[in-house]
C-alpha cells in the first residue's frame, strides 16, 4: 500500500469537504464537548465518591471536616445533562453536514457525468453502474463522519486527558499518552493496512457475484437445457466463498481492533492506578484525586471504540473514491468544442473515410464510411440492428469521437463547432425517450427554456395531446412520474415529438419517430412532420425500407450500412 | 423450510438462526464472559482503591491484584474477539444457506416463472439483500442475548452491594424502552408524512443521471446540475425534520444512562458521608460505592450497543420480507409427472395442455402436439400467439396449467432464444457450457457451422478470446450465432429454436439457415418458432398458432 496514492485518491474529495471546513470544525468541536461531558461525568463522580468516603471516615473518627457537597453535586448534574444535550446537538448538526456534503458530491459527479460520451453512458446504462454509483456516493458522503471526525476527536481526547493528568502527576500523563497514542495510530493506520486489500476486494467480489447472479437468472433456460445449471451455480458459490474469506478476514481484523481498544484502555487504567497510588503514598496528591485518574482513563474507551470498524473498511472507501475518480477523469477527456457558429437554415453533412472502433470490440463498428447530405436533403440510412446507425447519430451529435476520418457540419469541422450552437441546430429523436420526474411543462421546456405556455399548448396540439392535457386537473403542471411512467408509451413518444417541434434545427436525425403509435395517429401526424421537416436536412435511421407501419416521407436517397 | 404456509419474516430469520445455533450461542457466551470479566475488572479496581485508601495497604502488597487485573483485561479482550469472530462465522454460513435456498427455489420455479421477474431485481435479492442480513445475525442477535444477560448479572452484583442503588437502575431500565417507543412512534408518523416527498427527492438524482444523454442533446446539463444540487438540499431540509425527532429516541437512552450515573454517584456520595439514614445506605463502603458507580454505565452499555444495531434488524426484516415473497412463488411439479410417450418414435408430446400466466390469463391451449424423432416442426403465428410458450412447454421449462407433457426418458434438449446467455469468460468457456468435455477442434467445428469461423480466425487469441461482462464485445447477431454454435456442439436430440434468425443481417441469416438445414439432415429433431419464409420452407411439419390455439396443421415439407 503506498500512502502517496492513497492520499492522491482521496485528495479531490478532501478538497470538496474542505469547502465546508467551518461546519466540519464545529461538528468536531461538538463531538469533543460530548466526549468531555461523558468523561467528566464519570471522573467527577469517582472523585466525589472517593472524597465523600474519605470525609465520611474522618467524620466517623470524630474529626471536623468541611466538605462542600453542592459544587460537585451540581457538576455531576451538569455533566449528566450536557452529555445528553451535546450528543443530540452533535448528531443533528453532523448529519446536517453529511447531507450537505451529499448535495455537493452529487452536484460534482453529475457535472462530471454530463461530460461523458455516448459510449460510456450506454455501457453504464446496461450494467448496474447506477447502483454502484449511488453506493459509492453514499460511501464517500460518510467520509467525514466515519473517517475524519472520529480519529480527530479521539486524538484530541487522548491529548487533553493526558495533559490534564500531567497537571497532577506528570508521569501519569506521560504513561497514558505513551500507551494510547500508539494505540490510536494502530487503530487508524494499522487497521487500515490490515484490512486494505480485503475490504477493497470485497466490493469487486460483490459486483462479480451480482453479475454472475444475473447471468444465472437470465440464462436459466439454456443452463437447464444443457444441464449446466449445477456447474454455473458452483461457479457462483466459488465466488461467494472468496467473498466470505475476505469478509471473515475483515471481521477478524475489526474484532482485533475492538479487543485492542479495551485492552489498551484497560492497561492505561492499570498503569495510571499504579503510578497515582505511588504518588498518593508519597503525599503528592489527595486520595480523591487518586481515585479519579484511573476512572478518567477508563472513560476514553468509548471515544476509541468507533475507530477499528471504520478504518478496517478504509479499502472500500478507497475503492469508491477510485471509481468516482475514474468517472471524473472519463468526463475530462471531453470532446473538443470550438467557437464556430453553425449557419442558419438547412445544414449540410459530410462524413469522410470514417472509422469507429470501440475499445474492446472484436470488429470496428464503422469502416471507411462516406456519407453526404446536401442542405434540405432527406437521407435514409438503412441497416440491420448493430450495423452502426446509432453510432452515426452519436458521431453527428458529437457524443462520441471517431477513431479516424472527418465530420463536417455546414462545411465546418465538427470539432470547431460551438457547443450551444451545435445543440441548437442539430436535433435528434431516438428510440429511447427520456422524460424526467417533473411536470409536463418542464419536460417540454427542456427543448425551449424560454417558451411561453401558449407555445407549449401549440406544441401539444401539434401532436394531438392538447385535449388530453386540458382534461388533466393540473394541466401543464401535471407530473409525468419517474421516467414518464404516468404516461403511456404513445403519449411519451408524442411528447418527444412536441419537444422536437419546439425547436428550430437545421439537421434532424429521426430514429423510428412514430414507434409505438397506432396507425391512425401515424397517418395524421406524418404529413405534419413532413411539412415541419421542409427546409431542414433530415437523416432517417431505419431497419429497412419495406413499406412497414411508417414510410418516412420525402426520402431523397437511401444508403445502406 | 416448509413453504405450505408462508412464515413471517421474523420466523424465517429465526429458523435460519437455529441452523447456526452453535456459533450464535458461542458469540453470545463470549459476550457474556466478556461482560462478567468487565464486572471482575471493576471489582478489582474498586478493591485495590479501597485497600489503598481505607486500609492503607502498601502498593507492593497489591502486586498480585494488579496482575489479576491485567489477566482479566487480556481474557476480556480475547472474549470480545471471539464474539466478533463467531458472530461473523454464523452470519457467513447463514447467508450461504439463504442463497442456496433462493437458488433452489428459482431452479424449481423454472426458467419461465423465474425469468418473468426482473433479473436485476432478483440479482439484487441474491447478493445485496442477502448481505443485508449480515448485521442482524453477526451483531444484533448475539447482542439481543447480551442485553438481557449482562444487565441482569450487573443487577445481581449491585443488589448484593446496595439494593437501593439497584432499584435506581431497575427503575431506569424499563423506562428506556418505553420512552424510546413513544419517540419512535412520533418519528414513524413524521416519516410517513414525509415519505413521499423524501423518496421523490432521493430519486431525483438517479432520474437525471438516467436521462443525461437527453440533457446533453438539449444542451441543458448545467441547469440540470444546479437542479440536482437544489433537490439534494431540499432532501436534506426534509430529512432533518425527521431526524430531529428520530434522534430524540437515542437522546432518551443517553439521558437515562447519564441520569442514572448521576443519581447513583450522588446517592453513594451522600450515603458515604452519612447524610442518608435509611435503607442500606449506612452500610456503604468506598469499595461497594465505587463498584456501584463503575457498574452503572456498564448496565446501560449493552442496550446502547443494541440501539446502534437496531437498524440491522429493520434491514434484515425488510430483506426477509422480499425473499419470502419470492419463496412463496409456486414451483413446477417435480418430474415424476412426466411419463414417457406411448410410442418409441415419439420424442416429446403435449396432451391437451393449457398454459396460464399470472395477470394475463390463459396464453396457450388447449393444444395437442406430438413431436416425432427426426421431425422439423415449424411453429408460426403473429407475435403473442404463444409460439414461445409452446417451446417452453415442450422443453419442460414451465408446467402446463392442465394437460400433460410426455417426454422420452432422459431426453436431451438444446435451446436457443433471442437473448442468449453470455457468461464472463472466454469464447471457449461460453461454448463448453453446452458440452463441458468438448475438444478445441470440436469447438472450432461448431463455430464454423454457426458462421463464426471467420470472426474467430481474425482474433489473435482465437477461441480463448475473453468476452467482457454480459458479452460486451459481441454484437447482437454474433451473440446469436454463438448460441447457435452451442446447439451444434451439444449432442441433444431435441433442438428448440425461438426466432433463431431475428436480429441477423441478410448474409448471416442465409448462412445460419443453411446450418440449421444441416442440423435437420443430421437426424436431430427440430422445433423452430419463426416468421421467416426460408425457415418455414425447411419444415417437415407446420403448426400455425393464433391466440394460443392451433389454426391448421398441415403435413408437408
Amino acid at each position: 500500500m503506498s500512502n502517496r496514492s492513497l492520499r492522491a485518491t482521496f485528495a479531490p474529495w478532501l478538497r470538496l469537504l474542505a469547502q465546508r471546513r467551518t461546519r466540519l470544525a464545529i461538528g468536531v468541536l461538538l463531538l469533543i464537548v460530548t466526549v468531555f461531558s461523558a468523561v467528566g461525568l464519570l471522573t467527577l463522580s469517582g472523585w466525589f465518591i472517593a472524597a465523600s468516603a474519605l470525609a465520611g471516615m474522618a467524620l466517623a473518627m470524630g474529626m471536623a471536616v468541611a466538605f462542600d457537597v453542592y459544587v460537585p453535586g451540581a457538576g455531576i448534574r451538569f455533566f449528566a445533562v450536557s452529555r445528553t444535550v451535546a450528543r443530540y446537538g452533535e448528531r443533528l448538526y453532523n448529519h446536517d453536514t453529511v447531507l450537505r456534503l451529499l448535495a455537493d458530491l452529487r452536484h460534482r459527479l453529475f457535472t462530471a457525468m454530463a461530460r461523458l460520451d455516448d459510449r460510456s453512458l450506454a455501457r453504464q446504462r446496461a450494467s448496474d453502474w447506477l447502483n454502484r454509483l449511488t453506493a459509492d456516493i453514499d460511501t464517500l458522503d460518510g467520509l467525514y463522519l466515519r473517517l475524519l471526525a472520529p480519529p480527530a476527536v479521539a486524538l484530541a481526547a487522548i491529548t487533553l486527558l493526558a495533559g490534564f493528568l500531567a497537571l497532577w502527576v506528570p508521569m501519569v500523563g506521560l504513561a497514558v499518552a505513551a500507551l494510547l497514542v500508539p494505540t490510536w495510530a494502530w487503530l487508524t493506520a494499522g487497521q487500515a493496512w490490515l484490512g486494505m486489500a480485503s475490504s477493497k476486494r470485497q466490493v469487486a467480489h460483490l459486483q462479480r457475484l451480482r453479475s454472475q447472479a444475473i447471468e444465472h437468472l437470465t440464462g436459466l433456460a439454456e443452463l437447464e437445457a444443457y444441464r449446466s445449471r449445477e456447474w454455473h451455480r458452483q461457479n457462483f458459490f466459488q465466488r461467494e466463498a472468496r467473498l466470505s474469506r475476505d469478509q471473515q478476514r475483515l471481521a477478524g481484523v475489526a474484532g482485533l481492533g475492538v479487543a485492542l481498544v479495551n485492552l489498551m484502555v484497560g492497561l492505561g487504567m492499570v498503569a495510571a492506578l499504579w503510578l497515582v497510588a505511588a504518588a498518593w503514598q508519597q503525599g503528592a496528591i489527595s486520595g480523591a484525586v487518586m481515585v479519579m485518574m484511573p476512572i478518567a482513563v477508563l472513560a476514553l474507551g468509548e471515544v476509541l471504540a468507533l475507530l477499528p470498524a471504520a478504518f478496517t473498511q478504509l479499502g472500500a472507501s478507497r475503492g469508491a473514491a477510485e471509481r468516482l475518480n475514474e468517472v471524473e477523469e472519463a468526463g475530462q477527456a471531453t470532446l473538443s468544442a470550438g467557437h464556430a457558429q453553425l449557419p442558419t437554415g438547412a445544414l449540410s453533412v459530410r462524413l469522410r473515410e470514417l472509422v469507429l472502433h470501440y475499445p474492446g470490440a472484436l470488429a470496428p463498428a464503422l469502416q471507411d464510411l462516406d456519407l453526404v447530405v446536401a442542405p434540405g436533403q432527406r437521407l435514409a440510412l438503412t441497416g440491420a440492428s448493430g450495423a452502426g446507425k446509432s453510432s452515426v447519430a452519436a458521431l453527428l451529435t458529437r457524443r462520441m469521437p471517431p477513431s479516424q476520418g472527418e465530420i463536417l457540419l455546414g462545411d465546418i469541422p465538427l470539432g470547431e463547432v460551438d457547443e450551444a450552437s451545435l445543440r441548437e441546430r442539430v436535433a435528434i429523436l431516438g428510440q429511447r425517450i427520456d422524460l424526467f420526474q417533473d411536470s409536463l411543462a418542464s419536460n417540454l421546456r427542456l427543448a425551449a427554456p424560454e417558451a411561453a405556455d401558449a407555445q407549449l399548448w401549440q406544441a401539444l396540439a401539434w401532436v394531438e395531446l392538447a385535449d388530453w392535457a386540458e382534461a388533466l386537473p393540473q394541466g401543464l403542471a401535471t407530473p409525468v412520474g419517474e421516467g414518464g411512467r404516468a404516461l403511456s408509451g404513445g403519449q411519451a413518444r408524442r411528447l418527444a415529438l412536441a419537444r422536437l417541434w419546439l425547436r428550430d434545427p437545421g439537421l434532424v436525425i429521426l430514429d423510428e419517430p412514430f414507434a409505438g403509435l397506432d396507425a391512425g395517429t401515424v397517418a395524421r401526424l406524418s404529413p405534419r412532420l413532413d411539412a415541419w421537416l421542409t427546409g431542414r436536412s433530415v437523416l432517417y435511421l431505419v431497419h429497412q425500407l419495406d413499406g412497414g407501419a411508417f414510410d418516412p416521407p420525402g426520402i431523397t436517397r437511401e444508403q445502406r450500412l | 423450510m416448509k413453504r405450505d404456509t408462508q412464515p413471517s419474516p421474523r420466523r424465517w430469520l429465526a429458523a435460519h438462526a437455529a441452523g447456526q445455533r452453535g456459533w450464535l450461542m458461542l458469540a453470545a457466551l463470549a459476550g457474556i464472559a466478556a461482560g462478567a470479566l468487565t464486572v471482575a475488572q471493576m471489582a478489582l479496581l474498586a478493591w485495590i482503591v479501597s485497600r489503598l485508601l481505607v486500609d492503607g495497604a502498601p502498593l507492593a502488597s497489591l502486586t498480585s491484584a494488579f496482575l489479576l487485573l491485567v489477566a482479566a483485561l487480556v481474557a476480556r479482550a480475547l472474549c470480545q474477539w471471539g464474539q466478533e469472530l463467531s458472530g461473523q462465522l454464523a452470519s457467513l454460513r447463514i447467508r450461504h444457506a439463504v442463497r442456496a435456498e433462493l437458488l433452489d427455489h428459482l431452479a424449481a420455479m423454472g426458467p419461465v416463472r423465474a425469468g418473468a421477474r426482473h433479473s436485476a431485481g432478483l440479482a439484487n435479492q441474491l447478493v445485496e439483500q442477502v448481505e443485508a442480513l449480515d448485521g442482524y445475525f453477526a451483531r444484533f442477535l448475539p447482542q439481543l442475548r447480551l442485553c438481557v444477560a449482562i444487565p441482569l448479572l450487573i443487577l445481581v452484583v449491585v443488589v448484593s452491594l446496595d439494593w437501593l442503588a439497584a432499584l435506581f437502575l431497575l427503575l431506569a431500565a424499563p423506562l428506556i424502552p418505553l420512552f424510546m417507543a413513544l419517540v419512535g412512534m412520533g418519528a414513524e408518523r413524521l416519516n410517513r408524512d414525509q415519505f413521499v416527498a423524501v423518496s421523490r427527492l432521493s430519486g431525483h438524482f438517479l432520474d437525471r443521471v438516467r436521462g443525461i444523454a437527453t440533457l446533453q442533446l438539449f444542451g441543458r446539463t448545467r441547469e440540470a446540475a444546479t437542479e440536482v444540487h437544489a433537490a439534494a438540499d431540499e432532501y436534506r431540509r426534509l430529512s432533518m425534520r425527521t431526524l430531529r425527532v428520530a434522534f430524540l429516541s437515542s437522546a432518551v437512552l443517553e439521558f437515562f444512562a447519564s441520569v442514572a450515573i448521576a443519581v447513583v454517584a450522588i446517592y453513594v456520595g451522600f450515603g458515604l458521608l452519612g447524610y442518608i439514614e435509611f435503607g442500606p445506605a449506612e452500610e456503604l463502603t468506598l469499595f461497594s460505592g465505587l463498584l456501584v458507580l463503575l457498574l452503572a454505565p456498564e448496565f446501560f452499555q449493552p442496550l446502547r450497543t443494541l440501539a446502534q444495531h437496531y437498524h440491522d434488524r429493520a434491514a434484515a426484516l425488510g430483506a426477509a420480507d422480499g425473499m419470502l415473497a419470492l419463496l412463496s412463488e409456486p414451483v413446477r411439479p417435480t418430474h415424476s409427472a412426466a411419463s414417457p410417450p406411448s410410442a418409441p418414435e415419439r420424442c416429446v408430446a403435449l396432451a391437451a395442455v393449457t398454459l396460464t400466466h399470472p395477470g394475463r390469463g390463459q396464453v396457450l391451449g388447449p393444444l395437442d402436439v406430438v413431436v416425432e424423432r427426426g421431425d422439423t416442426l415449424v411453429v408460426s403465428g403473429p407475435s403473442g400467439a404463444g409460439k414461445s410458450a409452446l417451446l417452453q412447454l415442450l422443453a419442460g421449462f414451465v408446467a402446463p396449467a392442465s394437460g400433460q407433457r410426455l417426454a422420452a426418458p432422459d431426453l436431451k434438449i438444446a435451446w436457443m432464444d433471442q437473448r442468449p446467455l453470455l457468461i464472463h469468460g472466454s469464447l471457449a468457456e461460453n461454448l463448453r457450457l453446452a458440452a463441458p468435455q468438448a475438444s478445441d477442434a470440436e469447438l472450432e467445428r461448431a463455430l464454423a457451422h454457426a458462421g463464426l469461423a471467420e470472426l474467430v480466425a481474425a482474433l489473435p487469441q482465437g477461441i480463448h478470446t475473453p468476452l467482457g461482462e454480459r458479452g460486451s464485445g459481441l454484437s447482437g447477431g454474433q451473440a446469436q450465432r454463438l448460441a447457435l454454435a452451442r446447439v451444434f456442439l451439444s449432442d441433444a436430440e431435441l433442438v428448440l429454436l425461438d426466432e433463431p434468425t431475428a436480429s441477423l443481417d441478410e448474409a448471416t441469416e442465409a448462412r445460419v439457415i443453411e446450418s440449421l438445414r444441416r442440423l435437420g439432415k443430421d437426424g436431430r429433431t427440430l422445433v423452430i418458432a419463426t416468421h421467416h419464409p426460408a425457415l418455414m420452407a425447411m419444415a417437415s411439419r407446420r403448426l400455425a398458432l393464433h391466440e394460443g390455439r392451433e389454426q391448421a396443421l398441415e403435413a408437408g415439407g
